[in-house]
Formats: C-alpha cells, sequence, structure tokens
C-alpha cells in the first residue's frame, strides 16, 4: 500500500461512497452504510480467500457476480447488492451453508450473538428445503483444555485456520481430508496448544469453536461488556469484559490498532479465574493472619512506617497504575522524607540515561513495527515478555517483507524469521550492544552480519528488552550509542520500543517512582536503588518497605538476600492480589485491585496513556487502592488532595509536566500517547547529553573450548506461564511450567545427558532440580532456566552478575 | 433484560464446566516443528526428502513428493513418518497430515501390501465395473493386510473399462473372473495379467476395424 | 494402417515403441530440430507470434488461445515458470495419457519452445499421482533430454536454462484446476485460488505462470516448424488443428482417435469407435467430458465436432472426451455417477461446490430408491441453478452444468425411475427410451 492514497468514488445501491483506492469493496460499502453479509471475510487474517461467497454482489460491467470481500475498489465503480441476481446468489449461499448445519441453536453457546444466525435471518430464504441426512461427528470434543470444537457447527470459512497459519504461525491448526468431509483439527489429534490460541474463539462465526471457561455461564441478553486494559504482561491489550452478576465471565478483545491489533494472548482471555482465587487477598491482615478493619489497618501502617523515622523507609513497585504510583512516591518522598524508591527489580540506568531513552524522537510506535524495513530484536523473546508484539513481528514480515534481526542469549520463537541472529553469553550484553555500534560504523566485528542487514534498512523499529539490565552489564548506557549510530532520532517511523518486565514500568518511572527521578524525571535528592535497599534492610540502614505489587522473593534475582532482607527489616507493608511467599513474610498485607475493579491510567511502553476502567465488582473488604494511599499519606500528617480517580488523575497530570495537557476525554477508549502532546516539551534534557558511556564489563565467553570446567554460564528468562496466572488459575493450570534446563548437543554429550533426565543444577548460591532439555540453536558453554517457576526458581542461583553452575543427577549420585 | 417469560436464569444455576472448577489437563504433548534430534529419521528418508526440498525453489514444494516417500517407506502415513518428514522440511507435522489427507492416494491410515483401486466412474460403470469391484472385493477376502481392494473414480482409462490400477499399474478391460486370476498372482509374486496390461495395448485406431453397427453405419 | 477418418498428426508414428526414446524421437520425426532451430535462430517474440497465428486453443478444457495466454505474462527479469498441465481426471478424458506414454519427447520439446515463448526459467509437468506409468516414462526421457543437452544449463550453448521438473499428484481432480495446481506445486492442499490475479501475472511462488495442457504444448513443436498456416489446414477457422478425442462407453473400439477438428461426430462415435454395442442403440452422449452437458443422440450427432458447434448446441468442447450412452443406460443413475464424482472431488473450500455437490447426489440418491417426488426434480434443478457461477472455480459448474441438463432432457425417464424404483422394480431394467431420443434410430 502506498503511503499517501488516492480517494475515489463508487456508487453503492444509489449511494455515492468516497473511499481509498484499492479498498475492498465490501469495507467500503460498510462505510457508506451498506452492510454486505460475510462469513470468510476477516481482514485481520490477511488477504481474502473468497471461500463462503456470502458476499457476493453485482458490479456494472461485469456479467458474474463478484465476491466483494476480494474486489478493490475502482473510480466510477457501481455496485447493487439487493438485485433479484444478488438476493438469488445470497440466498443460494444461506441454503448451502445450512445443509450440513445441525441448527441446534437452543443448545449452542453461541446463540443470540451469532453471525450464522444474523446472516441467516437478515439474507436468507426463510425456508429450508433440506430433508437429507446431515453430517455427523462427536461433539463437542476438546481441540485444547481451554476450547471445544463442535464440528458440526464448522461452516469451514478457513478463519481458524487462517489465524493458526498467518497469525500465531504455529500451523498446528489445518483442514483435515477434502470436500465435504472436511474438518478442522489437529495432528494425530493432539491438543491444539499456543499462547494465542483462544483468539479462534472470538473469529469463529459460529458455534463451533467455544470456550470451555464460559460455557453456558450466561446468555447474551444478561450480559454487559466493559472496556479495559489487561495488565497482565507489558502489551497492555485492550480487551473487554463479559460482566455477569458483577463478575467477568469472558475477555473478549477490543481491536486497538495502535496497541494489540485485535488479538489477545491466552493469559489476558483466561487470566481473569484467578481474581476469585482461594489465594485472593480480600482484606487487610496482620502478619498473623487477623483479619483487620480498613480505619485500623491504615492506622497500623501509619504507625509502623512512622516509627521507622524519618529517611529510614523505602518502597519497592512493580503492578502499579500510574495514578497509585504517583501517590506512592509523595507518600514516601512527601509524607516520609524518604527518597528510597524502586520500580525495578534489579540496577538500573541513572537518570540521565533513562532520560536519553525517553525522547520522543527516539520513539517507536507499536504501529511503525507494521512498516518496519528492519527490526531488532534486542535482549528479549517478545512471546514470553509481550506476547502481541510477537505477532506484530510475524505480521511485519509476512505482510510488509519486514527484515528481522534477533540479538539474544537465548533462542527465540521469531529466529526462524530471522535473516540474521547473534547469540551473546549472558553477561556480554552491553558488549555485544558496544560491538553492533561499532559494526555499523563499518568496522568487522562479531555483529557485522547483523550490522549488513541493518544498515541497508532506512526505517529500523529496536525491540529491547529492560532485561538487558539483568546482568548487571549496564547495557542500556549502550543502547544510545546503538540508536544513535542507526540515526533513529532522524527517521520517521523508526526507533526504540521498551519491553519491560513489569506491566506499566513506564508509568512507574514518569510517576517518579526512581531513586534518582521525581514526576516527570526531575531531578531530585536522590535515593537508595533496589539491591541498595536490599543491602541497607538487612544491614539495618533502612528500617521498613512498602512493597506495593511486587513478590522479591519470587521475581527479583538472588532470593537468599532478599528472604534475609525481609527478615530483618522490622516493619514490612505488602500490597498484593494475592498471597505469596513475600505477603507470608509481611508485617502487614493490603489488597490489591485487579485490572477489571481498578481505576486507573497506564503507560504503555510506547508512551500512549490508556485508561484501565472498572467493569467487575471488587470483593468486599477491597476498596480502591488510590483511596488507600491517600488515607495513609494523610494518616502521615501530608495531605494529597486526592479521595477519587479524577482528583487523582490531576495530580498525576499536574505532577508529571509532559502529561499536563492530557485530559481524560482524551484518553477515551483507545488512548493517548504523550509525545503527540503539547506539553511533551516539558521532558527534562540529560544533563550529559548524547553518548553515556559505560565502565566496558568484564567479557565472558561462551565458546566451548575455554569453557572452565567448572560449568556452564547460565542465563535466565521469564517464561510466559510462570507464576499465579497459572498457578491460581484453574482454566490455565495445565500450562504451568516445568523447570527445563536448555543446553545444546554438544554440552549434553560431554556431560551425557538426554533430555528427559532429571538432574540438579547449583551455583554458589544455591541449586534447583530441572528436566533436560537438548535445544537447537543454543551456543555451547551455556544453558537456560526459567525464573519464577514455584519450587525450582532461577532467581535462587543468582547474585546479580551472570554465575556459572553445575549439573549433577540426584539418583545417579544416590546410585 | 431477559426477553424470556418467568425469572431469567441465574448465574448460579448455571453448569460450569470443570476447566473452570479444577481446570482440564493435556491429552497428549502438542505438536510443533519437531526437532531433528527428537525424531529419529532413518538417513535414507533424510537424505531422501532433502534432495526432494532441492528440486524446488521453495522447499514446501516438496510435501507431495515427501509424503510419497514417507509411504514407500511405511506402507502408509504413519504419524511417526509424518514427524520424520516434518523435522527435515523443518514445517509441523499437521500441515503434512493436513496436506496428506487432501488426497486419495495417500492413506493416513494402515492399507493392505498391494492396492487395487477399480474404476466405478461412468464408462466403466456402463461396461461393469460395480460388478469387477464386486469381484475383487470377494477374491480378497478378510486378507487386509495384503489387499487394499477399493472402488475409485476415473482413472483415465475408460478405453479399457473396466479397468483396474493393480499396484499403480493399469489392466483391462477386465472380466469379473479375472479378479481372482490376479489376486493369485499377486500372492504367488507372478506376472499380473500379461495380456491386460495398458502398456502392452497398441493404439485403438490400428485394432482391427469393428463393423461399425449398420443402424448408423448406413446413414 | 489407421482408418481414412483419422488424421494423425500429434500421434503420427505414435504405433512405434521406437518413438519414446530420444534417439526414435529424432530418427522418425527429426524431434529436437526445431527447439534447436527456435533456440538458435528465434526471438521470443517470433515463437509467440507463430503461436497466436495458429490459433491453437488449449486442449484442456477452457479452449483458450495458447499463443495469447503466453503473450500476457508480463516481461522482465522476474523468475517466470511454466506448468504443463498432465492431471486429466475428468472422467471420459485419457488422451493426455496416451501422447505422454507414447511420445514424452514431443512434449519436452514443446515445454522446451513453449519456455521460450513466456521466457520461464524453471517448468514442471504436474502429472496424475495415478499415471505412474506415464510418470516414469517422462522421468526416463526427461533425463535423456538433459544428458543430450535440450534442458539445464546453457542450452544449446545459447545461453538459455531450463530446468524441467516431473511433479507427481497423489490423487485429487482438482489439482487439474490451474489454481489449485499451482496450489499443489508449492506443496499444499489443491484448492483453487481467487481470480485474479491469474496466473500469468502472479501464478506459482507468486511470480508469472503459463499454464497448458499436455496436448496443447504437444502442438508447439510443429506449429513452430511448419508454421501456422501448415496448423491450420486442419480443423475449422475458429478450432484450428487437429485433436485426439477420447472416446468411451457405450461403443464398440473404444479408444483415441486423432481427428482434424470439425468431422462430423458421427464419424467419431461410429466411424472411428464403431458405433453402439450390437443390439444396443445410442441415448445420449457427452460430447467434451463428464462436465459437458449432454446432447441426445438426435441433438448432437450430426453436429460437427469443433469448440464452436458444440457451444452453440447448448454443450461444450471440453477436453475432447465423448462418453456415449446407449440404451441400456438409466440416465438418472448415470446423473447420480455424474455428481457423486464432483462430490468425491470437491475441494471443499467454497460453499456452493462442496453442499451444493453434496446434497444433490443426495437428492439423486433419492431418486433411484424411488424415494423421491416430482417435486425433488425440481428442487434439483433448482439447486443446480443455485451453484452455477456462484462457486470459486468451475468445479461446482462442471456438475451443475450435465446433471441439469440430464434433468431438463430426460424428465419422463426420471419419473419412471422413481416410479420404477418406488414399485420395488430394478430401475435399471431401463425404460423405454423417451421420445427424444429416438431420433438416433431413425
Ligand atoms: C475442475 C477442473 C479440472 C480441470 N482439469 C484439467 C486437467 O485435468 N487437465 C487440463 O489440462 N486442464 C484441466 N482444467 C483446465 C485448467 O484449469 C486450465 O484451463 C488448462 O490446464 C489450461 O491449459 P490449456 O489452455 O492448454 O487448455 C481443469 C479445470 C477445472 C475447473
Ligand atoms: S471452526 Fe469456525 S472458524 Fe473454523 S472453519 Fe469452522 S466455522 Fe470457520
Ligand atoms: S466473505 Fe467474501 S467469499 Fe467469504
Amino acid at each position: 500500500m502506498s503511503d499517501e492514497q488516492r480517494t475515489v468514488t463508487i456508487t453503492v445501491d444509489g449511494r455515492e461512497i468516497e473511499c481509498p483506492e484499492g479498498q475492498m469493496l465490501h469495507d467500503a460499502a460498510r462505510e457508506g452504510d451498506v452492510e454486505i453479509p460475510v462469513f470468510c471475510y476477516e481482514p485481520k487474517l490477511g488477504d481474502p480467500v473468497g471461500a463462503c461467497r456470502m458476499c457476493l454482489v453485482e458490479i456494472e460491467g461485469i456479467p458474474k457476480l463478484q465476491t466483494s470481500c476480494s474486489t478493490p475498489v475502482r473510480d466510477g465503480m457501481v455496485v447493487h447488492t439487493r438485485t433479484e441476481q444478488v438476493k438469488h446468489a445470497q440466498n443460494a449461499v444461506v441454503e448451502f451453508l445450512l445443509v450440513n448445519h445441525p441448527l441446534d441453536c437452543p443448545v449452542c453457546d453461541k446463540g443470540g450473538e451469532c453471525p450464522l444466525q444474523d446472516v441467516t435471518t437478515g439474507w436468507g430464504p426463510g425456508k429450508s428445503r433440506v430433508i437429507d441426512e446431515k453430517r455427523h461427528f462427536e461433539k463437542p470434543i476438546e481441540l485444547s483444555p481451554l476450547v471445544a470444537i463442535d464440528r458440526e457447527r464448522c461452516i469451514l470459512c478457513y478463519r481458524c485456520v487462517r489465524f493458526s497459519q498467518e497469525i500465531s504461525e504455529d500451523a498446528q491448526l489445518q483442514l483435515l481430508e477434502r470436500g465435504d468431509r472436511t474438518f478442522v483439527g489437529t495432528f494425530d489429534e493432539r491438543p491444539y496448544v499456543s499462547p494465542f490460541h483462544g483468539n479462534i474463539t472470538d473469529i469463529c462465526p459460529v458455534g463451533a469453536l467455544t470456550n470451555y471457561t464460559y460455557r453456558f455461564r450466561a446468555r447474551p441478553w444478561d450480559i454487559e461488556q466493559g472496556g479495559t486494559v489487561c495488565t497482565l504482561c507489558p502489551s497492555q491489550c485492550n480487551v473487554s469484559l463479559t460482566i455477569r452478576d458483577e463478575k467477568v465471565k469472558r475477555v473478549l478483545t477490543r481491536d486497538n490498532h495502535d496497541v494489540d491489533d485485535g488479538w489477545i494472548c491466552d493469559k489476558g482471555r483466561y487470566g481473569f479465574e484467578m481474581f476469585e482465587a482461594e489465594e485472593r487477598v480480600t482484606g487487610p491482615r496482620t502478619k498473623g493472619g487477623d483479619a483487620l478493619e480498613w480505619g485500623a489497618a491504615v492506622e497500623k501502617a501509619a504507625a509502623g512506617l512512622r516509627a521507622a523515622g524519618a529517611g529510614k523507609v523505602a518502597a519497592i513497585v512493580g503492578d502499579a497504575s500510574n495514578e497509585e504510583a504517583f501517590l506512592l512516591q509523595e507518600l514516601l518522598r512527601g509524607a516520609l522524607a524518604s527518597p528510597h524508591l524502586d520500580s525495578r527489580a534489579y540496577e538500573g540506568p541513572d537518570r540521565d540515561v533513562v532520560l536519553e531513552l525517553t525522547q520522543p524522537e527516539l520513539a517507536a510506535k507499536v504501529k511503525d513495527i507494521d512498516s518496519a524495513d528492519a527490526i531488532l530484536v534486542l535482549g528479549a523473546d517478545p512471546l514470553h515478555s509481550s506476547p502481541i508484539l510477537d505477532l506484530r513481528v510475524r505480521k511485519a514480515i509476512r505482510r510488509h517483507g519486514a527484515r528481522l534481526v534477533v540479538a539474544t542469549e537465548r533462542p527465540t520463537a521469531l529466529d526462524g524469521g530471522a535473516e540474521a541472529i547473534a547469540r551473546y553469553a549472558p553477561g556480554e550484553t552491553s558488549h555485544f550492544i558496544g560491538e553492533l555500534t561499532k559494526a555499523l560504523g563499518g568496522e568487522e566485528t562479531v555483529a557485522t552480519p547483523l550490522a549488513e542487514t541493518l544498515r541497508e534498512a532506512r526505517k529500523v523499529v529496536v525491540l529491547w528488552g529492560q532485561r538487558i539490565d539483568h546482568d548487571s552489564s549496564f547495557a542500556s548506557t549502550r543502547l544510545v550509542e546503538l540508536a544513535k549510530r542507526l540515526e533513529l532520532d532522524a527517521t520517521e517511523g523508526a526507533g526504540l520500543l521498551e519491553i519491560p518486565d513489569f506491566t506499566n514500568a513506564r508509568g512507574l518511572r514518569e510517576a517518579g517512582v526512581l531513586p534518582d527521578a521525581g514526576p516527570g524525571l526531575t531531578e531530585t535528592a536522590s535515593g537508595r536503588s533496589v539491591n541498595e535497599i536490599r543491602a541497607a534492610l538487612e544491614s539495618g540502614e533502612l528500617d521498613a518497605v512498602v512493597l506495593f505489587g511486587v513478590d522479591p522473593l519470587r521475581d527479583f534475582p538472588d532470593t537468599k538476600a532478599w528472604d534475609a532482607a525481609l527478615t530483618a527489616a522490622n516493619f514490612v507493608v505488602s500490597f498484593s492480589m494475592h498471597e505469596t511467599a513475600t505477603t507470608a513474610k509481611s508485617d502487614l498485607v493490603f489488597p490489591l485491585e485487579t485490572h477489571a475493579e481498578k481505576d486507573g491510567t497506564a503507560t504503555h511502553p510506547d508512551g500512549r496513556l490508556q485508561r484501565i476502567r472498572p467493569a467487575a465488582s471488587r470483593p468486599e473488604g477491597v476498596r480502591p487502592n488510590i483511596q488507600v494511599l491517600a488515607e495513609l499519606a494523610s494518616a502521615l500528617g501530608h495531605d494529597t488532595g486526592v479521595n477519587s480517580q479524577p482528583t487523582a488523575f490531576a495530580a498525576l497530570t499536574n505532577g508529571v509536566a509532559f502529561y499536563n495537557a492530557i485530559t481524560d476525554d482524551q484518553l477515551g477508549g483507545l488512548g493517548f500517547r504523550w509525545q503527540d502532546g503539547p506539553s511533551a516539551t516539558a521532558l527534562p534534557s540529560s544533563s550529559t547529553g548524547a553518548g553515556v558511556s559505560s565502565p566496558d564489563t568484564q567479557r565472558f565467553s561462551a565458546s566451548g573450548e575455554d569453557t572452565p570446567a567448572t560449568g556452564l554460564l547460565l542465563g535466565t528468562y521469564r517464561d510466559i506461564w510462570t507464576g499465579p496466572v497459572t498457578e491460581l488459575n484453574p482454566p490455565l493450570r495445565f500450562l504451568q511450567p516445568k523447570q527445563r534446563l536448555e543446553l545444546s548437543e554438544g554440552d549434553a554429550g560431554r556431560l551425557n545427558l538426554r533430555s528427559g533426565y532429571e538432574v540438579r543444577v547449583s551455583s554458589d548460591h544455591g541449586s534447583v532440580d530441572a528436566i533436560v532439555q537438548v535445544k537447537e540453536r543454543i551456543p555451547d558453554g551455556v544453558c537456560f532456566l526459567s525464573e519464577g517457576i514455584a519450587g525450582a526458581n532461577a532467581n535462587a542461583l543468582l547474585n546479580g552478575g551472570p554465575v556459572r553452575v553445575t549439573v549433577s543427577q540426584p539418583e545417579r549420585i544416590e546410585a | 433484560m431477559s426477553p424470556v417469560d418467568g425469572p431469567g436464569v441465574s448465574s448460579r444455576d448455571l453448569p460450569v464446566d470443570r476447566a473452570v472448577t479444577e481446570g482440564r489437563a493435556l491429552s497428549a504433548d502438542p505438536e510443533q516443528i519437531p526437532q531433528l534430534a527428537d525424531v529419529d529419521c532413518p538417513s535414507e528418508l533424510q537424505a531422501r526428502v532433502e534432495e526432494l526440498m532441492g528440486r524446488y525453489p521453495d522447499r514446501k514444494s516438496a510435501s507431495i513428493p515427501a509424503l510419497w516417500a514417507v509411504q514407500e517407506r511405511y506402507g502408509w502415513c504413519t504419524p511417526e513418518g509424518i514427524r520424520q518428514a516434518a523435522a527435515v522440511m523443518r514445517v509441523t507435522p499437521a500441515y503434512l497430515e493436513s496436506v496428506a489427507s487432501f488426497y486419495d492416494l495417500l492413506h493416513t491410515e494402515p492399507v493392505g501390501t498391494h492396492r487395487i483401486e477399480v474404476c466405478t466412474n461412468i464408462s466403466c460403470w456402463m461396461r461393469g465395473g460395480d460388478e469387477l469391484l464386486d469381484a475383487f472385493r470377494a477374491a480378497a477376502g478378510e486378507d487386509e493386510d495384503d489387499f487394499f481392494v477399493t472402488g475409485f473414480e476415473c482413472l483415465g482409462a475408460c478405453d479399457i473399462a473396466p479397468m483396474a490400477s493393480i499396484d499403480q499399474r493399469y489392466y483391462g478391460p477386465l472380466e469379473a473372473a479375472e479378479a481372482g486370476v490376479a489376486i493369485e498372482q499377486l500372492r504367488a509374486g507372478a506376472e499380473v495379467l500379461p495380456a491386460k496390461a495398458l502398456a502392452k495395448r497398441g493404439l485403438a485406431g490400428d485394432s482391427p476395424a469393428p463393423g461399425a453397427s449398420s443402424i448408423g453405419g448406413a446413414i | 494402417m489407421p482408418h481414412e477418418l483419422e488424421t494423425r498428426v500429434l500421434l503420427e508414428h505414435a504405433e512405434d515403441p521406437r518413438l519414446r526414446t530420444l534417439d526414435g524421437y529424432k530418427d522418425l520425426v527429426s524431434g529436437y530440430a526445431t527447439q534447436e532451430r527456435a533456440y538458435k535462430d528465434m526471438e521470443q517474440d517470433e515463437v509467440l507470434k507463430e503461436l497466436e497465428d495458429s490459433g491453437l486453443r488449449g486442449r484442456g478444457g477452457a479452449g483458450f488461445s495458447m499463443g495469447k495466454k503466453a503473450s500476457f505474462l508480463p516481461r522482465g527479469g522476474m523468475s517466470k515458470y511454466l506448468c504443463c498441465n498432465a492431471d486429466e481426471s475428468e472422467p471420459g478424458a485419457f488422451k493426455d495419457r496416451e501422447l505422454m506414454q507414447r511420445n514424452p519427447h514431443q512434449l519436452i520439446e514443446g515445454i522446451a519452445i513453449a519456455a521460450l515463448a513466456a521466457d520461464a526459467g524453471h517448468a514442471f509437468i504436474f502429472i496424475r499421482g495415478e499415471y505412474e506409468e506415464q510418470a516414469d516414462i517422462l522421468d526416463a526421457a526427461v533425463a535423456e533430454a538433459y544428458e543430450a543437452g535440450y534442458l539445464g544449463t546453457n542450452i544449446l550453448d545459447c545461453h538459455r536454462d531450463l530446468e524441467l521438473v516431473v511433479h507427481r499428484g497423489a490423487g485429487a481432480y482438482i489439482c487439474g484446476e490451474e489454481t489449485a495446481l499451482l496450489d499443489a506445486l508449492e506443496g499444499k492442499r489443491g484448492n483453487p485460488r481467487l481470480k485474479p490475479p491469474f496466473p500469468a501475472v502472479q501464478g506459482l511462488y507468486g511470480g508469472p505462470t503459463l499454464i497448458n495442457n499436455v496436448e496443447t504444448l504437444s502442438n508447439v513443436p510443429r506449429i513452430v516448424s511448419k508454421g501456422a498456416e501448415w496448423f491450420r489446414q486442419y480443423g475449422t477457422e475458429q478450432s484450428p488443428g487437429t485433436k485426439v478425442v477420447s472416446v468411451s462407453g457405450g461403443v464398440r473400439r473404444p479408444g483415441n482417435y486423432e481427428v482434424s477438428l470439425g468431422i462430423p461426430t458421427r464419424d467419431l462415435i461410429y466411424g472411428l469407435a464403431g458405433g453402439p454395442l450390437p443390439g444396443r442403440e445410442i441415448k445420449a452422449f457427452y460430447p467434451g467430458g463428464s462436465s459437458s452437458p449432454v446432447l441426445t443422440a438426435a441433438e448432437g450427432m450430426d453436429l460437427p465436432y469443433s469448440f464452436e458447434a458444440m457451444a452453440e448446441a447448448g454443450s461444450m468442447l471440453g477436453s475432447g472426451s465423448i462418453i456415449v450412452a446407449d440404451d441400456t443406460v438409466s440416465i438418472p443413475h448415470m446423473a447420480l455417477r455424474t455428481a457423486r464424482f464432483y462430490h468425491h472431488e470437491s475441494c471443499g473450500k467454497c460453499a456452493p461446490c462442496r453442499e451444493g455437490t453434496n446434497w444433490t447426489v443426495k437428492m439423486l440418491e433419492r431418486v433411484v430408491r424411488g424415494e423421491a417426488t416430482p417435486m425433488d426434480l425440481d428442487i434439483i434443478s433448482s439447486v443446480q441453478e443455485n451453484i452455477m457461477g456462484h462457486c470459486l472455480c468451475v468445479l461446482g459448474d462442471s456438475m451443475a452444468m450435465p446433471v441439469a441438463a440430464m434433468v431438463r432432457k430426460f424428465r419422463p425417464e426420471f419419473e419412471q425411475v422413481m416410479a420404477a424404483a418406488a414399485g420395488g422394480i430394478d430401475p435399471h431394467v431401463v425404460v423405454d427410451a423417451p421420445p427424444e431420443t429416438l431420433g438416433a434410430t431413425v
């Protein structure tokens, strides 16, 4: 598609319609309020297939009827959609589609919200002439533990299988057999499992694909839809919640082309059952587990924090809205005169670098991925850290021919589509980025193959993981040089797009939850960073800590050290959605709202402020967190002037200079990027200016030969399915990952290990049990474990920098 | 509000699937693109599939030939064989199964060693194709390990109707009685119906001119 | 000694087994001389012009001008492809089988020359999987041609390359449809594609692609060597050339006969194929394969056998395959066989074909079981109308046209068969020939 498109005029049923040249006739007609029925057509799925024939229309000058879903408009086209000839065709197609359809609407989940029902009433013959036997299948059967398939209802529209081929590209869902014997299935009747497969239930135009989680739980006329944002990962997909009896019963997509392109992952779709979990914190409680009445709880918290004394309280913030984050830094800086705040799990860049990386001209929009010439995936696997971006990158390659290069420690799901791949060793991220920057400057380095692709591209989008700082090699400080070298700042449609660890990491930073930056990334008295806080708690220099939406004992590196810190602390207040190892060690625990209950805003990694709207009722005993924080602040003698979402939003936009001009209306349903607003200029500029250089870090080699006998270098990642979403959420329980030790065929050979062996992996910090997984595309000398896996958490082996591990086989040792 | 008369059902009355209460378990492992290391593909098969991929500008074009190779190796397109070919071709087994199940000559279920396809389409049907099929079925009897007998659409040999394709070679015109003979010859490993092999026929136009039926010819 | 009604051009020396080998092909019909001349001394446009002037029409069914189609391919550096359609799966058609079996090199040379006209560097012969015998013969011939330097790189030192791959299908009639053939060649299920874009513009692997039938391409060497004028001495103005016609069904000497297009149909059915079996009379016939509307003997027997005459009679010449139904054949049963075929072969992609063929079969089964009423005959007819012109490709129409024609022309026989079956009489004990067909016996 060319950038500036010509508009043309066509006539549909006598109406003149202005539309972009080349637009599909069906879509153009809709803009003129002429509805043409379709089944197989779904623009989200890419090119039309013209299979169902429902959309046939008459075009003057063409004798045969044409499928409007696949006919691009030309200027002056004259189209008829209700002539006798067309009606004849529409009746015919509807009748054909029903020849084999069971018409079991009364017992069908789709009933009442079914395109087949709608089209049949609207465009069908109104009577059936079919008296012959219909085809039979066992119904319904498990397509997966989440989706039931009823093959008798399937009208073979191709949508679900096209999703599997062309969107998620897992190619697991296929058409089997031929003709009217065709059915939708998988290899060898295996379950269809992909992190996105729930989308097929949204696009199926009949009741053939339905969610077990929703089966018969409501009738279409006694539900309501509530639009909000999924906060289970940084993709912040827009979702629509199906509410019945004030509870979430279903999660649907709410297309936002700037964010999710109309897809959501299965975490977001099926993750809501955990809102009802046993483990949900449903009210304030003491360490002993005694429930507290709210007034008393706030008083107790105030007392504990007051007792710690000025400057001796710290806060670590993870899952929070912008408003909550803003109030938290008010609470610490204002009420407790403590600047010790962080919103990261490990050491990150200092304010100057953050400012550099936040410059609007360096920023890429999600949409920029679609039209990028080249995409660099750096230090992240989108599938695990921001699933919907994985789909977006695939789309860019498939439909726009974008060229992909991947530079990561661990093989990614996108490797298959990559032109060049670089694997660097844990601890080498910073060094590698340096080498890539040099290579782009023309030097011969290890990164030259990647540089070649990138150099040929004009619009480059860099998807980088906040994780690049995970190995303490100060990698993000190198990112700025790389970005400048790629001239991202000078190229429209090019830029950096971060994949952070916490959903709202950007919002937290910009609201002022950083040790060295206040709201709007302003300069402030600098406090302690996350690791310093941990150390200070252990040494007693800090007395109390507020943990808001974080679980350091699961999610932060060096579990042992964190355990010591929380044990040593005099007063630990946790705000948490569920009971966790961390809440178990807390003196006081407050509940958190879910994104179905919360009222607030979050900031997408590309700078888009989005509105989280309450759709479901909170468990009684849970209160709006902003109110709790405001009350806590005033109990400590600091008036925030906040008593509602509007007042909290006002406080936020006043506090964050570059949010100033943004209004709630502006956010509307689809959000608003602050970089596009007038107050964007209020972003402070970095004092040091470009090219913040970093200490060149020690190098760890990944190459086989000089791997010392002391063992393998350990890299870690965060599997998409770790955590409460699979542990506390029955529908997704089957996805709960086991700890797998991934290593190369070479190393497996040396250590005579085979896939499936049970082993113990130990560093000098601790050890975990894992199952061996020999994996292609892993270099010798390195191995990988997932963080956050209950009972076998890789974080227990880490201590900031990269570590080496040894692998042993317990049962061998015993034997 | 509910358009139906009487009290609308409340969600408490509605059944809840066990996916919600305890969660459903995986019935089997999902199958993505298998790693070569995990399928132990016979080296000849791997070499063959790789050679086939080499013939085409796009490796995927080799899927039908690759499935033929799998069928030659295992007698039919076994799930294991499909996984092996898939691993070599770097596609999902589901993709290959989808292709295999589309085509009549690729079998995704076990079949007998000798494949006998009897044409029952128009021209053969007019000349006794149905009876021929019955005869082959009867002759092969229960012996499903050795024989796979099936009716088939037009095999492109209406000139020798009624005809059959036996192990991918054409024979006709056949008398019902010859079905038994052919089955015995196959059992014995002997040459099948030498006189009826298509390969041995001349051009129809060179066969003795038939006294054209007077009625028509006269005019 | 061929019958005087035959005109053997493509089948010249076809009775001689030596023709199958490269040497035989060279000795008997000075094979590959034309390719050599074309490659050495002819421009792409000269070849194209010769083909266009010859008026050669596609022999695969659609009857579109071969030269014109070749000229549709865009010029330029992109890789272009040539596909030979050897899927021959339409009931009644078996002429490509004969041509490949007896004269494989004629096809290969035709492909080599057509590739020059289309500027294609990669060619494929998509042959139906059932034709294993013929595929083996082609493989051997292709190997010989590579060996002798008529295929491969820098052919005959003319700085032209041509790779030719024999690709075996696996049993699906729909793969004969040109875009389904492309999908099958790309390793997918053989589903037809939306047109436009047409293969000539965007075909195999997205590149411009020329698709022609075996017989069409087999005609190319002689046209280029002897010229368009020579070719036009055979056939009619609108149907130039000779045609290998497959005649089968109720005739004494079924087989392939090469004739000059336009000869009386009667000469083919009676003169060459020997007319009906002893004591039988011809009731009707498909003039162009099972997808052509049947003609009663009265309607069709004395029509010239040409594209235009058959079209005028409301049928078509199609692939040039005549299936003869004599008076022992029950038309409703024949309609059922026909419908069953298309139902079995429908790819299932588009609804009208998938469900229409299925529904029609079920209704016809009720007809021959005597479980139908005259109203069902009306529904059958209207369902055929509902299919026609509404499908993604013409497979659906290929059933609808003949079935509709049979119900229209033989309605009394349908009703008699229904009644007979309902009355427990074997409907195969055939009813008196309905009036329309009597003409044949006069
Ligand atoms: C359902 C269907 C089946 C077809 N089968 C064949 C076939 O077996 N062989 C063939 O040459 N053309 C077949 N055709 C016609 C092809 O689509 C195409 O028109 C032809 O191969 C072009 O070659 P030609 O122009 O030389 O005839 C078929 C068409 C349809 C719709
Ligand atoms: S299951 Fe639904 S989406 Fe898939 S082909 Fe059938 S009707 Fe279409
Ligand atoms: S919507 Fe156009 S063919 Fe299906």
